[in-house]
């Protein structure tokens, strides 16, 4: 069983490219889990036909630990795909973080968390130690960093590889970087600075992905670009991507950047 | 010190376990003080979930039920979860109407000591209270409910207040009635147990023009300085009330003559060093000779208030010397 989690800036893109990455798997022929550990819960809309499935959390907090079946929190989407959200508290009230590591220890006791790839889809930040539950030994081995070539995107992916980096040094930790996805924005040598960005970390560029607009129609259309469009460009990146990251055997240790080494190298390709 | 006031309910924020310990000290200590209750003391009893989605909604539940069954008032306690999560409790507690619900912040990682709780639960208390016409009386601050003595000590300060014409307002906080504390200001003096209520004392003065002295009548020779202080404080002549004191002093000495010479050691010292300048003071008065082959004497963890404290030691110190 291979379990990955994609990490990266608020708004990159983090969740469109693990329903699409979930959706080329699974006509792969694999058996497909995804985890969205967001309160924000619309990791798996696009592989529910838009659906915002029930969260772990909301069922726990309604029924009770014991009261709740794995079949309450697990709902199966687009093609097979296996769906969870951890789901948390509105905003600016309680502890998400805490939420994260008890979906974990639930889906744990259930025994949900298995098939071929298990992708989890992680938030923005890792705001705290509950955020870095996904890298914890047991889970994700396999961290990719998805981020544009805009600096504060670049910033953040430097950001969580120092947490990598905290978390690879404990022992027994296998957590390690496995790669950088650029979800671009359409910017002058954007492929070349991620590439190098990454280079600079200790890993490698996985793929890159060019900005289109079949991505927002496929959205419009509550469906992954797989499902919507499959036979375009796009669709084949998504699965460039997915055969990519299953052939993938580079994983490191990453060495995260000092803000200013980071903005020369932002500079060097403006 | 919130359970003291024994008609008011204390309401500890967190988990169930940030409850028990103090329930059960607090149960331990009114036992041995002959006291059969069980303090008022009620937990939100937090659960993962709560903390998770935040902790007011337990709060809020918690507060309607205590407050349904109409205490004096309601003290609310902060624990190091709640502030973690950023629960507003303030804003929980000010919603309430009907009885005072008081906010005492307690969260321990956020700094502080013991001592730092007992001064923010008192200074949260004395909010309770407004400025008052004076009525010449005294207020003890901070007495050490959990220490043994703390009734044996108490009568010894009243008993040296009474010498000098004084007589106690409140006993702030200890076995008092909600509505009591509205005469807080109107004391003309303030006793604080020891100097380590300095802040509360200040708080009291700028709230309510009430001096304060940092001292109780500890040792041998603590109870004539303390009457001395108080009646500077206060204007008072001290000479007669003096005169009286030295004249029990020298009669204790006396009862515990057939003493003089012994040797005498202090083992193990009590870490505090009051305690054992105390000790030694008694030992000096009474001719004794403190040394490490000496038959060991004990030292009370805190040092004796007031001759009758005193007299208490030296019973146990013949006692131990006759063994």
């Amino acid at each position: 069983m291979k379990q990955i989690a994609l990490y990266g800036k608020g708004g990159i893109g983090k969740s469109t490219t693990s329903a699409n990455l979930s959706a080329a798997l699974s006509f792969a022929g694999y058996d497909i889990l995804q985890i969205g550990c967001d309160p924000k819960r619309d990791s798996t809309r696009m592989l529910m036909q838009g659906r915002l499935i029930p969260t772990v959390m909301d069922q726990v907090r309604e029924r009770s630990a014991a009261a709740v079946m794995p079949a309450d929190v697990v709902y199966t989407g687009f093609n097979g795909v296996r769906c969870v959200e951890a789901g948390g508290p509105e905003p600016g009230v309680g502890c998400a973080g805490r939420g994260i590591i008890a979906t974990f220890q639930l889906l744990e006791k259930f025994g949900t968390l298995t098939g071929d790839v298990i992708v989890y889809d992680v938030l923005g930040d890792v705001v705290c130690g509950g955020f870095a539950m996904p890298m914890r030994e047991g889970y994700a081995q396999e961290v990719y960093l998805v981020t544009s070539g805009e600096l504060m995107s670049l910033y953040a992916a430097n950001n969580i590889c120092k947490a990598i980096q905290r978390l690879s040094a404990r022992p027994k930790s296998r957590c390690r970087l496995a790669g950088v996805i650029c979800n671009a924005k359409n910017q002058p040598q954007e492929e070349g600075l991620v590439a190098e960005f990454a280079r600079r970390v200790n890993s490698h560029l996985v793929q890159f992905i060019p900005r289109d607009r079949i991505v927002q129609l496929a959205e419009l259309n509550r469906k992954t670009v797989i499902e919507y469009e499959p036979a375009s460009k796009q669709a084949q990146i998504y699965r460039d991507l997915a055969a990519r990251i299953m052939e993938n055997a580079l994983f490191t240790i990453p060495t995260p950047l000092e803000i200013d080494d980071l903005e020369a190298l932002a500079i060097e390709f403006m | 010190m919130t359970t003291h006031v024994r008609d008011a309910i204390t309401v500890v924020h967190g988990p169930q376990g940030c409850t028990h310990h103090n329930f059960s000290l607090l149960h331990a200590t009114s036992l041995d003080n002959d006291r059969i209750a069980l303090p008022p003391l009620v937990s939100t009893g937090l659960s993962e979930i709560d903390v998770i989605f935040g902790g007011e909604g337990a709060l809020d539940r918690t507060l309607d039920v205590v407050i349904a069954r109409d205490p004096g008032a309601v003290f609310v306690l902060s624990t190091c979860i709640v502030d973690t999560i950023g629960d507003d409790v303030g804003m929980i507690c000010g919603s309430k109407a009907g009885v005072p619900v008081i906010v005492v912040p307690t969260a321990g990682f956020l700094g502080g000591s013991f001592q730092t709780g007992v001064n923010n639960a008192l200074i949260a208390l004395a909010g309770m209270a407004e400025p008052a016409e004076g009525n010449g009386q005294v207020n003890i601050i901070g007495e050490k409910n959990l220490e043994y003595e703390v009734e044996e000590n108490f009568a010894e300060v009243s008993r040296l207040l009474a010498l000098l014409g004084l007589s106690v307002n409140l006993r702030f906080v200890h076995d008092l009635a909600t509505d009591r504390i509205a005469s807080l200001g109107a004391a003309r003096l303030n006793v604080l147990r020891d100097p380590s209520l300095i802040p509360v004392g200040e708080s009291l003065k700028e709230r309510f023009g009430t001096p304060y002295i940092t001292m109780y009548p500890v040792g041998i020779s603590g109870s004539v300085d303390f009457l001395e202080s108080v009646a500077d404080t206060c204007g008072i002549d001290p000479h007669r009330a003096v005169d009286e004191e030295r004249g029990l002093r020298q009669e204790t000495l006396d009862d515990f003559a057939d003493l003089a010479g012994s040797e005498v050691s202090f083992a193990p010292l009590p870490p505090d060093p009051e305690g054992s300048r105390a000790a030694q003071d008694i030992a000096h008065a009474l001719r004794l000779d403190i040394n490490p082959s000496g038959r060991p004497v004990p030292v009370p963890v805190t040092p004796p208030i007031g001759i009758t404290g005193v007299r208490r030691l030296l019973h146990r110190w013949r006692r131990a010397l006759h063994a």
